[in-house]
């Protein structure tokens, strides 16, 4: 029965209501400001990696050190554009599912406006060496309160338009969301504003359950909702099991908040909350495994549309990296594979592939799928969105690939304490140098999709004004 | 409830939030209370519990050369965590001698903490004293005269301003002294 419901309503959501038209303001300029940072920001990220090759580069002006740089790479990313994406992702999917209007364009124009002064914001202060010292916490005291606010705004607006939804039956996509929603709320306020009356170990151990949780219960519901939503529709099949992705629900909403003290694994926290980390990292696999093999069932029959359906190339492989880097995570957390792997270059390397290459991949797909739709005329190019996903994929696994064998090798490096530490940054060199050109790629990846966007959003050939 | 949650958004709300309140608040709030040494100023008189010593508030100069760390984002490539693994001990030790473990009493003023995640430059946990401070001044000007093949970047503007060179020093040199580890006190100034 379950199944059926959840069959209804991709047929009932691919057959639009004649008489509702969705305006879609509020999405568009999430969409369009994101994929703007996106490039902006991507051109950080060439600058940092570059600055591992050549140390020196830029190296006498204080606000584009290293050390600056580095947190507006990953506020920017994080913020600017991947969270901002979603938001606007989930402003065109939460009203489709729901049957009807978004319950206020105006209320999220005016969180769109406020969104891009705090990136705006973010940029300048952290240049300035505004910096809190909390990882993903970065961002001074005024601008985290500006969050809430326009986190407090797009809540309400999503909440608005499911209590008005004209199907009772909710698709998970619409869960995940509402989760994201409430999640983020305690986690943003646990690693923003908890940690400042808090110090040492305390302090750290709720900076971890904040780092770890921004990504494991704001990007990754999120980032489900969109799999969720975009792969059936994209592949035009209803998805595989209503139940299965009940289960992978509520297991990321009970497992994924214990697991913060993993990031200190050996370090100077008590072992027994360390060993509590690890068991739940382990059971992470349950709710990862569970949506990946919804996602892959969904897919049975229908691997032949992947040749040419970009939007369906991006969403699965998108999966697979999902799969991979949620295999890693819990691995880390084992004792003895965190002895090697831990604090090394494996790490970024982990966390592109979850940021980049699960999380991106489902935000392009549903930017590429959502986008003409949304604008009523066609893609500028699919060539070029085949192009951009070529990119993103070379680009994306050199990244991976090299820091994972350039950090297992210094991790091994590093527990031979007769090998001074000089000669294991020595060894590294022409890994960063593969990551850099790695990183080239990917640029190119984002001038591509960034391009392609702003094309067909600001393209002549419109039916309606552009964004 | 999970029934319920299919069709009632308050019902999917109140279990989602009521699952991650118990994991939340059992890995948060909990392990404070249940461990005190997390707020317990490192201090011990008697040799043969290990190396003795009081970990002291910062001053005012300290916590300035802090702040300068913080701003500067030092502690994106640098940890200050001497881990309960050999190699930790040995990297983390000096002239021959082992460095003591980490232990969560000796960062209970650090606010905001420093143990970091990465290290692409060497851990600091025991830094201080293992160098002079003309030492300091000569590798934050260039740190490749010192160390070649190092990657770390120029701090050229904080060796030209006295008072926040003279900050971050007395920071450098106060890090993993809690703990009395040399066995003549053989620190650099």
């Amino acid at each position: 029965m379950q199944d059926q419901i959840s069959r209804a309503e991709v047929v009932a959501t691919s057959t639009p209501t004649s008489t509702l038209v969705h305006e879609d303001s509020t999405a568009k300029w999430f969409l369009v400001s994101s994929v703007t940072y996106f490039f902006i920001v991507g051109i950080v990220a060439l600058v940092i990696a570059a600055k591992f090759v050549w140390p020196d580069l830029m190296g006498t002006v204080p606000a584009l050190s290293y050390g600056r740089l580095r947190p507006l790479h990953v506020n920017g990313m994080l913020f600017g554009w991947l969270l901002a994406a979603d938001m606007g992702l989930s402003y065109y999917l939460v009203p489709r599912l729901c049957g009807v209007k978004l319950w206020s364009e105006k209320l999220g124009l005016a969180t769109a406006g406020l969104w891009n002064l705090i990136i705006l914001g973010a940029v300048v202060s952290l240049l300035a060496g505004q910096n809190q010292g909390l990882e993903y916490a970065e961002l001074p005291m005024p601008l985290d309160v500006a969050v809430v606010v326009a986190w407090i705004m797009f809540g309400i607006n999503i909440f608005m338009t499911i209590a008005q939804r004209k199907y009772p039956a909710m698709y998970v996509s619409t869960w995940y969301i509402m989760g994201t929603i409430v999640w983020t709320a305690f986690v943003y306020l646990t690693g923003n504003f908890a940690t400042l009356f808090t110090s040492g170990v305390n302090q750290a151990n709720l900076n971890w359950m904040y780092v770890h949780n921004a990504v494991g219960l704001i990007f990754t519901p999120v980032g489900l909702a969109l799999a969720y939503y975009f792969i059936p529709k994209a592949s035009n099949s209803p998805l595989y099991s209503h139940k299965l992705s009940m289960v992978g629900f509520w297991s990321l909403a009970f497992v994924y908040v214990w697991t913060g003290a993993h990031h200190m694994i050996h370090g100077p926290i008590s072992q027994w909350l360390q060993t509590i980390s690890i068991a739940f990292s382990v059971m992470l696999l349950i709710p990862v495994w569970s949506a990946v093999y919804n996602f892959f069932a969904t897919m049975r029959g229908q691997w032949q549309q992947l040749r040419d359906n970009v939007p369906l190339k991006f969403l699965m492989s998108g999966v697979v990296f999902y799969l991979l880097t949620c295999f890693q995570g819990p691995m880390h957390s084992l004792r003895s594979v965190n002895a090697i792997v831990s604090k090394t270059d494996w790490i970024p390397g982990h966390a592109h592939m979850a940021v980049l290459g699960a999380f991106s991949f489902f935000a392009v797909a549903g930017t590429y799928y959502a986008l003409p739709r949304m604008f009523g005329k066609k893609l500028f190019s699919d060539a070029l969105a085949n192009w951009s996903y070529w990119l993103f994929m070379m680009g994306g696994l050199g990244f991976f690939v090299t820091l994972w064998l350039g950090g297992l090798w210094q991790g091994w490096q590093w527990n031979d304490w007769t090998i001074p530490f000089i000669d294991t940054v020595i060894a590294l060199k022409p890994v960063w140098l593969v990551r850099f050109f790695s990183g080239v790629l990917m640029f190119a990846g984002i001038i591509a999709f960034a391009y392609n966007v702003l094309a067909t959003a600001l393209g002549t050939s419109s039916t309606e004004a552009a964004a | 409830m999970l029934h319920k949650a299919d069709t009632s958004a308050t019902w999917a709300v109140v279990g989602a939030l009521g699952l991650f309140f118990i994991g939340g608040l059992l890995t948060t709030v909990v392990p404070p209370l249940v461990d005190t040494t997390w707020a317990k100023p490192f201090e011990n008189s008697d040799p043969a519990k290990g190396p003795t010593g009081k970990l002291l508030p910062y001053t005012g100069l300290e916590k300035q050369g802090h702040a300068i760390y913080v701003r500067e984002g030092c502690w994106y490539c640098h940890t200050q965590q001497t881990r309960t693994l050999l190699a930790d001990t040995k990297r983390s030790g000096w002239r021959g001698v082992d460095s003591p473990v980490s232990t969560p009493d000796e960062f209970v003023f650090d606010a905001p903490h420093m143990f970091g995640t990465k290290r692409t430059g060497p851990d600091l946990s025991r830094v201080g004293g293992k160098y002079d401070e003309q030492w300091h001044r000569t590798h934050f000007r260039n740190p490749r005269d010192l160390v070649q093949g190092s990657i770390m970047p120029p701090y050229p503007w904080l060796v030209d301003n006295p008072q926040e060179f003279k900050a971050i020093v007395a920071y450098l040199q106060r890090l993993g002294r809690a703990k009395n580890w040399r066995p003549d006190g053989d620190f650099e100034k």
